[in-house]
C-alpha cells in the first residue's frame, strides 16, 4: 500500500449504528482525522466512543445493524468494498490497542507468533524480517531480553509488559491508523502513566494517526490534538483539545471537566456532571428518536 | 515433582485395580448361576459336583479362593480359562488389539467428525446452518451405539452390500500374524489387502461406535468455540485481518478443546464399554465378544481377567488424558 499520502487519514461520514431493538448506538457521527493527529473520544459508558473504533475496525458486535453512514481510509470509501477486501484493507492500514491486556493475547500460544503471524501472513513480510520487527519493536517498548519474551507465554508475563507487548504488535506494521480503546483502563495507576508515555512517544516517531477512546479527561489533555465529546451516540462538541480545555462550548464538556479530579485541587469537593443537564441530554436525545422514526416510518 | 506425581498415579492405579479385582470377584461368586453346573451334562450326581467343584478350587470360601487367586495375579498368573481350558492371560492379551484397533479406529473417526462439524457450526453461527447440525446432532446422539450397528448391518450389508458384516478380517486371506494387531502389521509389512479387508471389516462396528462421541463432541467443541470466539484476542486476530475460517482454527480450537478433551476422556472409556455389545453384533473377534461368552459360560477366572483388563485400559486412558491436556495447556507446564 503506497498510495500518495492523503490528506485524510480517517474520515467518517454520518456514521449510523442501530440495534434490533431500535436502540441508537451512533447517531450521524462525523469526524476526521489528519495524518499524524491524534483524536481522543470521550464520554460516559455507552456514549458509542468505542463503538466508533469498532466500527471504523470493522469488528461491530454481530447485533449491530448497520443502518447508514461511511468510513473513508485514506480516501478509500470502505461502503464501496466487498467484505473480503475490506477486511484486508483495514488490517493492511490500522491497528488496534486493546483494553485489557490480560485477555487481548491468546493463552495457548507464544508471544513471538502472535507479534509475527500477521506480518507474515497477512502483510506478507518473510519470516526473517517479521521477526527481526519484532524484536527490535519489543527493544523500543523497554521490553528487557525480547528474545527470552518471544519465547514465553502470555501467563508468565505481567499485565503492563502485555500491554507493551500489544503495543509493539499494533506498531509493527507501521499502520496509518491506530485505534487505541482505552488502553491504560485496565492498567495499575503507576503502569498508566509509562503505557501512555510510550504511545505518545511512538506515535510521534511514526506519525500514525492514532483515535484514542477514553473517558479521563486528564488523559486528553496529555495525549491529543483535538478531543471529540460523545453523549448517547451524539457528538456534541469537535474541536482543538486547548479550546475545549479553555473555553469548551458545550455546558456537558464543561461538566465533564470539572469533574476530572486534579492532583493540586485535594481541597476541593468532586463535582460530577450535574444531574439536571444529563436529564435534558436524555430528553432531547429521545426527542431526536421520536422524530427519528416518525421520520423512517414514512 | 514429577517423580512424586508419577508415584502417586501409580499407587492410586494400584489400589483401583485391587478394589475391581475384589468387586468382581466376589460378585461373581455371589451371583446365582455356577460354572460347575455349566460343565456337567444333566443327571450328575451331587458327589460329581463336589469332585470337580473341589478340582477348580470353589469349595473353598471366597477370602481363600480370593487370595489364591491374587497371588497368582502377583506373578503373572491369571489362571486358566474353564471353558477354553487355555491360560487367561494368552486368551485375553490375543483378543486385546482386536478390540484396541477397533475402539482407536472409532475414537479418530469420533474427533475428525465431532471437530469438523464443531468448526462448522462455529463458522455458521446463529445461522440456520448451526440450527440444522444442532438437530442432526442430537439425533444422532440419541440414537445409542448397538442401534447405530443394525442400521448399518441394513444399509451396508443387505441393502447395498459394499462392507464386511461378520468377523475381523477375509478368512480367505493368506498371512501369518506375528501380531493380533492387523491394520499395523499389514501396513508395516506392506500387505495392503489385509488392511483393506480389515477395514472393511472394521469399519460399520467403529461407526457404530463412534457417531453417538462424534455428537457429543460436535456439540461441546462447537459451544466451546463460540465462547473463545467471544474473547478478546479473536477480535484482536480479526483485526489483524484474519478470515473467520483462520481465527477458528489458529487462535479458537486449541483453547476450545481442552474442555472437549475432558469429556473425550471419560466417553473414550464408555466407547470402549460399548465394544461388549457392538463387537457381539459384528462377531468381532475381540474383548468385548470374549467378556459376552465368559459371562453366558460363567467362566470365572476369564471374566475375572477381562474385567481387569479393561479397568487397566481405562486408568491408561485417563493418564494420556491428562499428559495430552498439559501438552495443550501451556499454563500447565510448570510445577
Amino acid at each position: 500500500m503506497t498510495t500518495q499520502p492523503h490528506e485524510k487519514t480517517l474520515e467518517i461520514r454520518q456514521l449510523n449504528a442501530t440495534l434490533p431493538n431500535g436502540m441508537r448506538l451512533l447517531r450521524d457521527v462525523s469526524l476526521t482525522l489528519e495524518p499524524g493527529e491524534v483524536r481522543a473520544l470521550v464520554g460516559e459508558s455507552g456514549a458509542g466512543k468505542s463503538m466508533i473504533g469498532r466500527a471504523v475496525l470493522g469488528i461491530l458486535p454481530s447485533a449491530v445493524v448497520h443502518s447508514s453512514g461511511d468510513i473513508l481510509l485514506e480516501g478509500q470509501s470502505l461502503n464501496a468494498l466487498r467484505p473480503k477486501t475490506r477486511r484486508s484493507t483495514v488490517a493492511k492500514m490500522s491497528a488496534l490497542i486493546p483494553q485489557d491486556p490480560l485477555t487481548a493475547l491468546n493463552p495457548v500460544r507464544k508471544i513471538g507468533p502472535q507479534i509475527t503471524d500477521p506480518l507474515v501472513r497477512i502483510h506478507r513480510w518473510s519470516r526473517d524480517r517479521a521477526l527481526k520487527r519484532a524484536l527490535e519493536l519489543l527493544e523500543r517498548v523497554h521490553i528487557r531480553n525480547p528474545e527470552r519474551v518471544i519465547n514465553s507465554y502470555p501467563h508468565e508475563l505481567s499485565g503492563g509488559m502485555r500491554q507493551r507487548i500489544l503495543i509493539a504488535a499494533a506498531f509493527a506494521p507501521s499502520p496509518r491508523l491506530i485505534v487505541a480503546d482505552e488502553p491504560t483502563t485496565a492498567l495499575d495507576v503507576t503502569v498508566q502513566k509509562q503505557i501512555l508515555q510510550l504511545i505518545r512517544e511512538l506515535q510521534r516517531e511514526t506519525g500514525t494517526a492514532v483515535l484514542f477512546v477514553t473517558h479521563d479527561m486528564g488523559v486528553v489533555a496529555k495525549i491529543s490534538q483535538k478531543v471529540t465529546v460523545l453523549f448517547a451516540g451524539r457528538v456534541l462538541e469537535d474541536a482543538p483539545t486547548e479550546a475545549i480545555f479553555n473555553d469548551a462550548t458545550h455546558p456537558y464538556t464543561r461538566g465533564l471537566i470539572a469533574a476530572t479530579p486534579t492532583p493540586n485541587a485535594t481541597a476541593e469537593p468532586f463535582r460530577p456532571v450535574p444531574q439536571d443537564l444529563i436529564a435534558q441530554l436524555q430528553r432531547d436525545t429521545q426527542a431526536e428518536d421520536m422524530r427519528f422514526y416518525q421520520g423512517g416510518r414514512k | 515433582m514429577l517423580l512424586k506425581n508419577v508415584l502417586v498415579r501409580l499407587i492410586t492405579t494400584a489400589i483401583t485395580l485391587f478394589g475391581v479385582a475384589v468387586v468382581v470377584f466376589v460378585l461373581v461368586r455371589v451371583a446365582p448361576g455356577n460354572p460347575i453346573a455349566m460343565m456337567l451334562p444333566p443327571g450328575a450326581t451331587s458327589e460329581d459336583i463336589a469332585n470337580l467343584s473341589a478340582l477348580y478350587g470353589f469349595d473353598k470360601s471366597i477370602f481363600e479362593q480370593f487370595v489364591i487367586w491374587l497371588g497368582g495375579v502377583l506373578r503373572g498368573d491369571f489362571g486358566t480359562s474353564i471353558t477354553l481350558r487355555q491360560p487367561v492371560a494368552e486368551l485375553v492379551l490375543g483378543r486385546l488389539p482386536a478390540t484396541l484397533e477397533l475402539s482407536t479406529m472409532a475414537l479418530f473417526i469420533a474427533l475428525g467428525l465431532g471437530g469438523t462439524v464443531a468448526v462448522i457450526g462455529a463458522r455458521k453461527r446463529d445461522t440456520a446452518t448451526e440450527v440444522g447440525l444442532d438437530l442432526t446432532s442430537g439425533a444422532v446422539l440419541s440414537i445409542p451405539d448397538f442401534l447405530w450397528g443394525l442400521i448399518f448391518v441394513l444399509l451396508f450389508g443387505v441393502l447395498w452390500p459394499i462392507l464386511s458384516i461378520s468377523g475381523r478380517i477375509d478368512p480367505r486371506i493368506e498371512f501369518d500374524f506375528t501380531t493380533n494387531f492387523y491394520i499395523f502389521e499389514g501396513l508395516i509389512r506392506g500387505r495392503f489387502d489385509v488392511v483393506m479387508s480389515t477395514l472393511s471389516h472394521m469399519l460399520m462396528p467403529a461407526m457404530s461406535l463412534a457417531l453417538p462421541l462424534a455428537a457429543m463432541i460436535a456439540q461441546l467443541l462447537k459451544q466451546n468455540l463460540k465462547e473463545v470466539l467471544n474473547q478478546d484476542y479473536t477480535t484482536l486476530a480479526r483485526v489483524r485481518g484474519f478470515s473467520e475460517t483462520s481465527v477458528i482454527l489458529r487462535e479458537a480450537l486449541r483453547n476450545a478443546a481442552l474442555p472437549t478433551l475432558a469429556l473425550v476422556g471419560v466417553q473414550f472409556t464408555f466407547l470402549i464399554g460399548g465394544t461388549v455389545i457392538v463387537e457381539r453384533l459384528f462377531a468381532f473377534e475381540g474383548l468385548g465378544n470374549m467378556a459376552i461368552d465368559a459371562v453366558i459360560n460363567r467362566d470365572l477366572p476369564l471374566i475375572q481377567g477381562i474385567v481387569l483388563l479393561f479397568a487397566a485400559l481405562f486408568t491408561v486412558i485417563n493418564l494420556l488424558v491428562d499428559l495430552s491436556y498439559t501438552l495443550l495447556n501451556p499454563r500447565l507446564r510448570h510445577g
